[in-house]
């Protein structure tokens, strides 16, 4: 009931804000895409050259909305990497403006051209916020050549890498289930392949990667540490293109174009590794499989001018095999179907209809008798979002999204098995959101948002509940019968200071809650990991994150500083017991643990992002820490990925016409580790003693790396370059596991044994276009 | 079934051959000296006895591997029917019984007094289940190795549920290493299909098989089951390391007090 009164008084802000000015006031709205192929730009400014500190920037699809007193003004589009452009306009009615942006190398006719200062970094009101420039990405060396928006975003302050050529990452010090990894707002719940190598993004198919650290506005929610929202192209809506890549691992292919000029377009991108096709080639491997594939498709259709939908769907799959006795494959398949439908000049509304699932199958033959390991994770997902652009000073988002999720969990199937029946758990995920971005005066920016989350128990299973691990009671719900369910309401809070042209500050506070959590018996993240929906037992995971940054611009905005502190507190955290079996367990939740954490830091980064030489060089000092009943004595102790320092240096150069090169250093503190304070004998082999967890240190971790791109001349419409890059230049052998174990050569003693993987891993692509 | 959940295991191993991009060595590292601790091993079976239980202490991870004996314990078994016996130290720190006879569906608990400290650990010896025989499966062994066998120990599971068996075997009397343990979580009540195996030790036609069988409480079944856990841990990282989970209450002690059934079948292997 106390929550309903804050809800409607919220509301109540939020409507009057609309009907504070009532003079006469026309609406200037349009939609914003890139001239080249018709993209929609996400995030380009618009502003009235006439008043400073007026305007608005389109939301990501393209749309912007400005209402204003009637008059006459300078429309400014602004975007890094484009044109600005300037457009005279007289409003004395309701206008509907598009406008079509042109990067910086091409030149411009119908407007008038200017110089376009790139401050936005400080004016935005977005703390703990980054973008990846998707053409930086192909300049930055990458182990075996795989261009990987996971692997680059692991460069950037706050974010962690999961280990060794790891596309898993953390981000301040949560955990690698709490990111929500989104392609196309559909969440994608396994975001690698092989052991984490490779990420199930292929670059070539995309179109914006942007990681919010936390403070996330409030139509996002589900996940404790980071949104990481990654969107397809949509495909060139002028012209059809080509482009590829041949690499040493994998190839890649994509084909896009228009169905019907500006209407309508298509994109469909492939990619396969082909390591396993030599090797069949060997005696050795013969007979066994070991490959991925991804496949990414999307299309778009302009119904009219206020109505457009989009089409995307994503499917991967790994698959490892050996002759007949034993196979292994798991995927992700991800489906959205968008209609953006411009409901007045100033009301934008974004409907979509999401499916997303994640299988992981076991299939053995033993003997004649067949039987297989499922788990799967499936969702149905409906989001409408909508953007109301109240006035030059307010533009509201709010909406709903509602996900049905069914779970079911690691089971054993065969003709010859019997299991205590694991039955798929459904749950329902209910939110609403409402989120308005404010600005107060030419200096001051605020946003403020709320979510009111709700995540039902959906029946389907028996669900047990325990204290301290001992089963108390039993509570059965038919499949499609409501359980418990758990409100929580998640305000949000930003403000950006503009103190002068070169100077911000910017601050934040959110809460974000977590209804699913995923269960990993093993350090570096396994695609067996099975997520788990919220239970008797399990509740919602909690964070507060509380966050301050300093912005500062040199040198006419050719250098960007930004440095963030921040501090997390974390709730209700799942782990496990040791040694729990979280695979055949009768009741998996009976092995769980529960507890609190916290996390605490500062960022520091510092960018060139103009001329020849660009790059930056990224610092993080931070802490991380679990307090779990029932782990290292009900103390606090360091998380795993608990790393003192991070530090990465980017750098790119521009040499001639052909070439450019690049490097990279990365150097961090190791990871937090377990290991003897002791040894023992039991049935003659030597046993180790634990004393504290986490209590030591992996070797700290450093490498560098060197790329070069060599681009061709272009021969008519055929665009393609050479890319060389060596992963490890130096050949740094970073400790990848410690294990200790008797010396095989004088039994008598005992020795610590480190394997290190990756040494001096250098690859060529040639990517083409046409 | 262990082995088959060690995906990350083979992709690794299977990656990294591939590509030869891994390499191992040995380092050193600067490990703090935890306090001793007592270990405690004790067993008591169906077989005749003498049944032995072992004390010894922990030593630093620096150190040689002699783990000195704890002598002058007193050391007692009893089981549920009121029968007591004290152990009698024959060696440093191994003690032993003289007439307790080992009983299946028997309770027992070990009880230590040594320095100081008291000790004390429960165990049911679970009805025995009858290994009937071995039966040998084709088995291509991942990242070639050609073809080999796999043994599977034939039993059949009672209705009941809670059943914990460990397996032990020798192929032409080289004992296997790791830890082999299964339940009856999965194929409850049903003949046994799950074989067993031990990457390091192939079995080929003609070789002599030595299967042991026991049957072993939960608390046996979670220690072990942790304890493998850990070792295979290798390159992919295990779960985080721990002491394994035991029954020893009273003062703190590593170690277990196991009452299980034991059988061994001998067969040649054949298809």
């Amino acid at each position: 009931m106390k929550n309903n009164i804050s809800i409607t008084f919220f509301f109540l802000i939020f409507i009057n804000m609309g009907s504070l000015w009532s003079q006469k006031k026309y609406t200037v709205s349009g939609t914003l895409t890139d001239g080249t192929n018709g993209e929609t730009m996400i995030g380009a400014a618009v502003l009235i050259k006439e008043k400073k500190g007026v305007g608005t920037t389109c939301n990501p699809q393209g749309f912007y909305s400005l209402t204003l007193s009637e008059g006459s003004y300078t429309l400014q589009i602004q975007f890094i990497g484009y044109q600005q452009i300037e457009k005279q306009i007289v409003l004395d009615k309701n206008i509907v403006l598009d406008f079509k942006l042109n990067p910086n190398s091409i030149a411009m006719k119908e407007f008038e051209v200017t110089d376009k200062k790139d401050n936005d970094n400080l004016t935005k009101t977005e703390i703990g916020v980054e973008k990846l420039d998707m053409k930086e990405i192909e300049k930055i060396p990458v182990i075996f050549g795989e261009k990987d928006i996971l692997k680059t975003i692991q460069l950037l302050p706050g974010v962690k890498s999961a280990g060794e050529g790891n596309s898993g990452f953390f981000v301040r010090g949560g955990s690698a289930d709490q990111n929500l990894i989104l392609l196309d707002e559909a969440p994608v719940y396994n975001a690698s392949h092989l052991l984490g190598f490779f990420s199930t993004f292929n670059s070539d198919a995309l179109k914006d990667v942007t990681i919010i650290k936390g403070n996330s506005p409030a139509q996002y929610g589900g996940r404790l540490s980071s949104v990481l929202d990654v969107k397809m192209k949509e495909g060139n809506n002028q012209k059809y293109n080509v482009a590829g890549g041949l690499g040493l691992i994998s190839s890649r292919l994509s084909v896009e174009g228009p169905i019907q000029k500006d209407k309508s377009s298509f994109i469909i991108s492939g990619r396969r590794t082909y390591a396993d096709v030599f090797l069949q080639a060997t005696d050795e491997f013969a007979g066994n499989k070991l490959y991925f594939y991804d496949l990414n498709l999307k299309a778009n259709y302009k119904i009219n001018d206020k109505n457009r939908i989009f089409v995307s769907g994503y499917f991967g799959k790994d698959v490892l095999g050996f002759g007949d006795n034993f196979g292994i494959n798991w995927g992700n398949k991800t489906a959205t179907l968008r209609w953006n439908s411009i409901l007045s000049a100033r009301l934008f509304s974004n409907t979509s209809l999401i499916y997303s699932n994640y299988d992981f199958n076991i299939k053995i033959n033993s003997g004649g008798a067949d039987f297989n390991i499922n788990s799967n994770i499936k969702d149905w997902n409906l989001k409408q979002e909508f953007s109301y652009f109240i006035n030059e000073k307010n533009t509201l988002k709010f909406g709903f999204n509602s996900i049905h999720h069914t779970i079911t969990p690691s089971r054993f199937e065969g003709e010859l098995v019997t299991q205590d029946k694991k039955e798929s758990r459904s749950s329902l995920e209910n939110a609403l959101f409402i989120n308005n971005t404010s600005k107060i005066n030419e200096k001051l920016t605020l946003d403020y948002g709320l979510r009111l989350s709700a995540f039902s128990l959906l029946g389907g299973d028996t669900y047990n509940i325990y204290e301290k691990g001992i089963l108390k009671d039993s509570v059965v719900l038919e499949n499609g019968e409501l359980g418990k369910t758990y409100y929580n309401l998640e305000p949000r809070f930003q403000f950006s200071y503009l103190i002068n042209d070169k100077n911000s500050l910017k601050g934040g506070y959110a809460r974000n809650t977590q209804h699913l959590h995923l269960l990993s018996n093993s350090n570096t993240g396994a695609p067996s990991d099975q997520w788990i929906g919220n239970s008797y037992n399990i509740k919602p995971e909690i964070s507060d994150q509380i966050s301050l940054g300093y912005f500062r611009n040199f040198k006419e905005n050719k250098y960007q500083f930004s440095t963030e502190i921040y501090y997390k507190d974390l709730q209700n955290q799942v782990d496990y017991k040791n040694g729990a079996d979280i695979n055949s367990a009768p009741d998996v939740e009976s092995e769980l643990l529960f507890g609190k954490g916290r996390a605490y830091g500062a960022e520091f980064l510092i960018k060139k992002t103009q001329g020849k030489f660009t790059g930056w060089i990224g610092y993080t000092l931070s802490r991380t820490e679990r307090k779990i009943e029932g782990i290292n004595n009900n103390d606090w102790y360091v998380a795993r990925q608990d790393r003192t320092h991070d530090l990465s240096v980017v750098a790119m150069y521009e040499l001639t016409k052909r070439w450019s090169i690049s490097g990279l250093f990365v150097y961090n503190t190791g990871n937090a580790a377990t290991f003897p304070s002791g040894k023992y004998s039991l049935e003659d082999k030597t046993l180790f003693y634990y004393t504290e967890r986490n209590g030591y240190r992996m070797p700290a971790y450093h490498r560098m790396d060197f790329g070069a791109t060599y681009t061709k001349p272009h021969k008519k419409k055929y665009e393609s370059s050479w890319n060389f890059s060596l992963y490890n230049v130096y050949g740094r052998e970073n400790a990848y596991t410690i294990t200790f174990e008797n010396d095989p050569n004088d039994p008598s003693r005992t020795r610590a044994l480190q394997t290190s993987l990756f040494r001096w891993v250098p690859s060529v692509t040639y990517n083409f276009k046409f | 079934m262990k082995k088959i959940i060690s995906i990350k295991l083979i992709i690794l191993v299977l990656f990294t051959s591939f590509f030869l991009v891994s390499c191992e060595k040995e380092i050193e590292i600067d490990l703090n000296e935890g306090d001793t601790q007592i270990v405690i091993e004790g067993e008591i079976t169906n077989e005749p006895g003498p049944y032995k239980v072992k004390i010894s202490k922990t030593v630093n991870f620096n150190k040689g591997n002699n783990f000195p004996g704890v002598s002058n314990a007193i050391v007692t078994i009893t089981d549920n029917l009121g029968n007591t016996e004290q152990l009698i130290e024959i060696e440093n720190g191994i003690y032993q019984t003289s007439s307790l006879v080992g009983i299946q569906g028997n309770t027992y608990t070990l009880n230590i007094s040594v320095e100081g400290k008291n000790y004390s650990a429960i165990s049911k010896m679970p009805m025995q289940v009858n290994l009937d025989s071995l039966r040998f499966n084709e088995f291509s062994a991942p990242l070639g190795g050609g073809n080999s066998l796999t043994t599977v120990p034939m039993f059949k599971d009672p209705v009941e549920k809670g059943n914990n068996y460990r397996f032990f075997f020798s192929v032409n009397g080289e004992k296997n290493t790791g830890y082999i343990i299964t339940n009856d979580n999965v194929n409850n009540g049903q003949e046994n299909q799950r074989p067993i195996f031990d990457q390091e030790l192939e079995v080929n036609m003609g070789d002599t098989v030595i299967v042991e069988m026991r049957c072993i409480d939960l608390n046996i079944y979670n220690y072990f089951y942790t304890l493998s856990q850990i070792s295979g841990g290798g390159p992919g990282g295990g779960a985080t390391p721990s002491n394994p989970p035991n029954n020893i209450t009273g003062d703190k002690a590593l170690g277990y007090f196991s009452a299980h059934t034991i059988q061994k079948r001998l067969q040649i292997a054949t298809k």
